[in-house]
């Protein structure tokens, strides 16, 4: 089943196309494009399914549309890190279920505007999963602006002054990284005369002459993918947009598109470790202590926010920066730490997302202390959102633990026990914000009877949330999963490192 | 070596059931009351059944496990009933039932009750959980647990007073739990191994700055909760404003796991050898010589009945710290069994101290004169308590220091005598002059702030009496087989062979 070649076409145009026919499908009925959309997704899950399933049994697998071989024809290619999909397409059709009442009854997302943002979405999670899969520097290029151009629009999507702004700041900042990535990428080509990811390397590693256009390559594709990631001090953008978006868009953005900066990361490694050109350690050093900047930073800035989802946007950045320092450690358990975070990370903010998403919906507050004694309103929200919190401050046995306990291996590991202390204390930073959060939620008087009154919401918000939640602690308790899921594509990343 | 290693799911179910428990309890307490009362009292009488039915086995050498869960290859679950388990296992279980039989008439009319008893359940299999882990990961997953899940307990009265407390409780808390961490985390790196057993998975042929790292890692992790001075801060503030049971249970044996989590990465983690060859240990000493006098004299000047118990905590811990600093056996089987009897007579004075406060309306100690006369049984077993902690023989708080004593003139460290003598002493300063007032002093004129200023009722002062006869028994059955002294020797044996 999971051996037939196309599934990796599929999974690229399916969410695309479904984006391009979710307008006609408005024509047709007012009331299908969320229901289009999640029939989108759900497709699409079946094919990443698949995908990942062959990528776990084959190892990495390449698809060659019209059978045009790689100097011509575009590859795309599915590795361990392409895995990410699958969870692309989970938050996906989570956030889509969750829109769908979401949507319906507020008042900015007037009957006409839906469908447009159906469609956004839909071209955002093809970008992503596009961007995650090709095997080609300009395909690259092009699904990264693909899911910019889209995120920017959902950013602004909610229509208030606010969100125009923070997504106004969130294009110049994007643009001005997607123009960087696309330098390098034309540095590349002049270099090497080819596209192929694969074929850059090779070319690159037997490049004779001077090297240094390829370090400013290097350069400039870091800088690039590390804005797109929000590692501080690029992470400017951010905070508003992510706080401004709709909730369920704030899931996809946090917990999805920031990745695959991180992705992008992953892949210029693979060029350069692959080519062997120079030695990477002072980009590691840097990517090191720009990573537990981000963790300190993002979860100091995290504290002394009052609006809940301004929080969970800085403590991406403070997650983030576990990630990047997981990679910039380059040793096993450090990347494998990493590599695992994405994964959970994205899981655990899009619960965080959903679930204040949820009480935002139901309440009308945003702020701590407008939110007081929400906890009895909404006790099922109100669990998710405690164990969102308790997983991303990393509390064993739940998922978080886990790139704690590998990071901080990794951190060891490369002889840097300082970065294991950042971590581990960076993280109690932002407990220090959850407490002050339970607090307010369960030992506080309310001060708003609409909170007092509050119900849960309907279940198509509520399952998304739960589910999530619960993937959380199961994620915890199975960790071997993805963790042997992911070793063989960290030992081939690393393997050009010993020799 | 153990003697001999039986696989047994038993341990599993000492852990599970107060937490399957807690999952129960809210959905009965909507119904009635009544069930839920058994229902709780079933499962903490369950739990501590099999706490004491593990006993035998220990003695014989006994050690059960239970694997639980492979996470990744770096990461188990492992559960490992060895005797200085069982001993805390023993403690904590026995503890936990009294003082559940004291809250149930005790906080009748408090509010959130279902919350209260269902945490109250959670932390009991998570202590249960840190009494018989098998490794270190096992440990600090259930010591982090059960640091978090006593935050709504000691909030519970949702005070300014408490929250200020609880905040602060949590804090301290998570920076030692997050110290212990990086220490299991590099242990694990250096050593690659991580299973409690006596002789240690440290050797002292690894890196001696890599070693010693750990190591202060651990004691300053541990230290936060154990309130090794200067990491106290957060007991004075988080006792008196927990409820009054929970106060005896957060006295009694939460403060005590961190020295529990002391003596195993002392004994079990680097094991004696390592630590001598170190020569870190006296520093440990040092400090809880200091934490052992300087609480007490703290205590002296407290006025809040349950600050001054808790500065006695402070104090009492310090010993406990100190006799397995002194790495002889004699010390250690000391500050193991201190552990235990320290457990039982700091119930009965919270316990006591609780009733006070509900019953008479005494929250200080310049409220109390004349208490005696109007609670008669209360203050007697206040003072039975009392003299008990201040080392009077043949009370139970007389069998560890003597140990300890002996144990500090065997490791030729005479001065350590002194802190002990002296902590001694000075406990007599802090506690006697409450008993002395109650007795002997002068009862409030006839506008008295309490209108019903007569003696607690059965139902609470039965198990504050429970605590108080424990106290006589393990001090006079010390030597009885069984008895906390005979498991402490036990694990000290392992621990030294």
């Amino acid at each position: 089943m999971y051996a037939w070649p196309h599934w990796l076409a599929l999974v690229v145009m399916t969410p695309l196309a479904g984006a391009a026919l979710t307008p006609i499908a408005a024509l047709l009925d007012r009331r299908s494009p969320p229901w289009w959309a999640l029939a989108t997704m759900t497709f699409t899950s079946l094919a990443a399914t698949m995908l990942v399933l062959r990528v776990f049994a084959e190892g990495p697998f390449s698809y060659l549309p019209g059978g045009w071989a790689a100097p011509y024809g575009v590859e795309l290619r599915f590795d361990e890190f392409s895995a990410v999909v699958g969870v692309i397409c989970l938050i996906g059709w989570m956030a889509i279920l969750f829109s769908s009442r979401y949507t319906r009854s507020l008042p900015e997302f007037a009957s006409d505007r839906s469908p447009y943002y159906y469609a956004l979405l839909l071209l955002n999670l093809g970008g992503m999963i596009g961007f995650a899969v090709t095997g080609d520097l300009f395909n690259l290029f092009v699904f990264l602006e693909i899911l910019s151009l889209s995120g920017y629009a959902l950013v602004a999507v909610g229509g208030e002054r606010i969100a125009e702004m923070a997504a106004f700041k969130y294009l110049l900042m994007g643009a001005v990284s997607s123009v960087l990535v696309l330098f390098a990428i034309g540095f590349l080509y002049g270099m090497t005369g080819t596209l192929n990811i694969a074929d850059v390397t090779a070319r690159l590693g037997a490049l004779e002459g001077p090297t240094a256009p390829a370090a400013v390559a290097l350069a400039l594709l870091a800088v690039g993918f590390v804005t797109k990631a929000a590692i501080f001090p690029l992470h400017v953008w951010l905070p508003d947009a992510h706080a401004a978006a709709p909730s369920p868009v704030s899931a996809v953005l946090s917990g999805l598109v920031v990745k695959l900066g991180v992705i992008g990361m992953i892949r210029t490694y693979r060029i350069y470790y692959g080519a062997g050109l120079f030695d990477l350690t002072v980009l590691n050093h840097v990517l090191m202590w720009l990573g537990a900047i981000s963790i300190v930073m993002g979860a100091f800035f995290a504290i002394f926010q009052e609006d809940v989802k301004l929080m969970l946007a800085y403590s991406t950045i403070s997650n983030i920066g576990y990630i990047i320092m997981g990679l910039g450690l380059a040793t096993t358990y450090g990347v494998i730490g990493a590599s695992v975070h994405i994964f959970n990370h994205a899981l655990i903010k899009a619960t965080l997302f959903l679930a204040v998403g949820a009480i935002i919906y139901r309440t009308g507050y945003r702020t701590l202390s407008d939110l007081r004694g929400v906890g009895r309103a909404m006790p099922l929200t109100s669990v998710a959102l405690s164990i969102g919190a308790i997983s991303i401050v990393g509390i064993p046995p739940t998922a978080g633990f886990l790139c704690k306990w590998y990071i901080t291996l990794g951190a060891f590991e490369a002889n840097q026990p300082l970065f294991g202390f950042v971590l581990v204390f960076g993280a109690l930073l932002i407990f220090v914000y959850y407490i002050r959060m339970v607090n307010a939620f369960y030992f506080r008087e309310p001060i708003h009877a609409e909170v007092t009154e509050a119900r849960e919401v309907p279940v198509s918000m509520l399952l998304p949330t739960l589910v999530l939640a619960s993937l959380c602690l199961i994620m915890g308790v199975l960790g071997r999963i993805p963790l042997t899921f992911i070793e063989p594509g960290v030992v081939r990343l690393l393997a050009p490192l010993g020799g | 070596m153990e003697d001999a290693f039986v696989h047994s799911a038993l341990p599993l179910l000492a852990v599970l059931l107060p937490i399957v428990g807690a999952g129960i309890v809210p959905a009965l307490g909507r119904g009635s009351e009544r069930v839920r009362h058994v229902a709780l009292l079933t499962i903490c009488s369950a739990t501590a059944v099999l706490a004491l039915w593990f006993v035998p086995g220990a003695l014989a050498g006994d050690v059960r496990e239970a694997y639980l869960l492979r996470v990744t290859p770096q990461i188990w679950l492992h559960l490992r009933v060895d005797a200085l388990g069982v001993l805390f296992g023993a403690t904590v279980a026995v503890l936990w039932l009294i003082v559940l039989i004291y809250s149930i008439p005790f906080m009748t009319d408090s509010h959130r009750l279902r919350r209260f008893y269902s945490f109250l359940m959670l932390c009991l299999g998570c202590m249960m959980g840190v009494a018989y882990a098998g490794n270190l990961l096992t440990f600090l997953i259930f010591y982090e647990l059960f640091s978090i899940l006593t935050y709504p307990l000691i909030v519970h009265e949702e005070t300014p007073a408490a929250l200020a407390a609880g905040t602060k409780y949590i804090v301290y808390i998570l920076i030692g739990g997050s110290l212990v961490l990086v220490g299991v985390v590099f242990t694990f790196f250096i050593a690659g191994e991580q299973t409690l057993a006596a002789g240690g998975v440290l050797s002292s042929d690894m890196d001696g700055g890599a070693l010693r790292a750990i190591f202060w890692c651990f004691i300053a992790g541990f230290g936060v909760k154990a309130a090794l001075v200067p990491l106290h801060g957060w007991v004075p503030d988080a006792h008196p404003a927990a409820p009054a049971p929970f106060s005896a249970i957060l006295s009694g044996v939460m403060v005590a796991a961190g020295t529990f989590g002391i003596a195993r990465v002392v004994f079990q983690v680097f094991g004696v050898e390592v630590l001598s060859q170190l020569g870190v240990m006296p520093y440990v000493a040092a400090l809880a010589a200091l934490t052992v006098l300087f609480a007490a004299v703290l205590a002296v000047n407290q006025d809040g009945i349950k600050r001054r118990l808790a500065y006695s905590t402070i104090s009492q811990m310090g010993y406990v710290t100190l006799g397995i600093s002194l790495l002889g056996p004699g010390a250690a089987v000391g500050a193991l069994v201190h552990i235990t009897n320290h457990a039982f007579m700091k119930g009965a004075l919270f316990l006591c101290a609780g009733l006070l406060s509900k019953h008479a309306g005494i929250r200080n100690v310049s409220e109390i004169s004349g208490a005696a006369r109007r609670m008669p049984w209360t203050m007697a077993m206040f003072s039975i308590a009392s003299l008990g902690m201040i080392g009077t023989p043949p009370l139970a708080g007389f069998i560890g220091k003597w140990y300890l004593g002996l144990g500090i003139l065997d490791a030729g460290r005479p001065f350590y005598l002194i802190v002990l003598l002296g902590g001694s002493l000075i406990a007599a300063v802090y506690l006697l002059p409450i008993i002395y007032r109650a007795y002997f002093g002068q009862p409030p004129s006839a506008s008295a702030r309490c209108p019903d200023e007569r003696e607690a009722p059965t139902s609470v002062l039965a198990p504050a009496l429970i605590t108080t006869l424990l106290t006589i028994v393990l001090g006079l059955a010390a030597t009885v087989p069984g008895s906390p002294l005979s498991l402490a020797q036990q694990a000290v044996d392992s621990f030294f062979r």
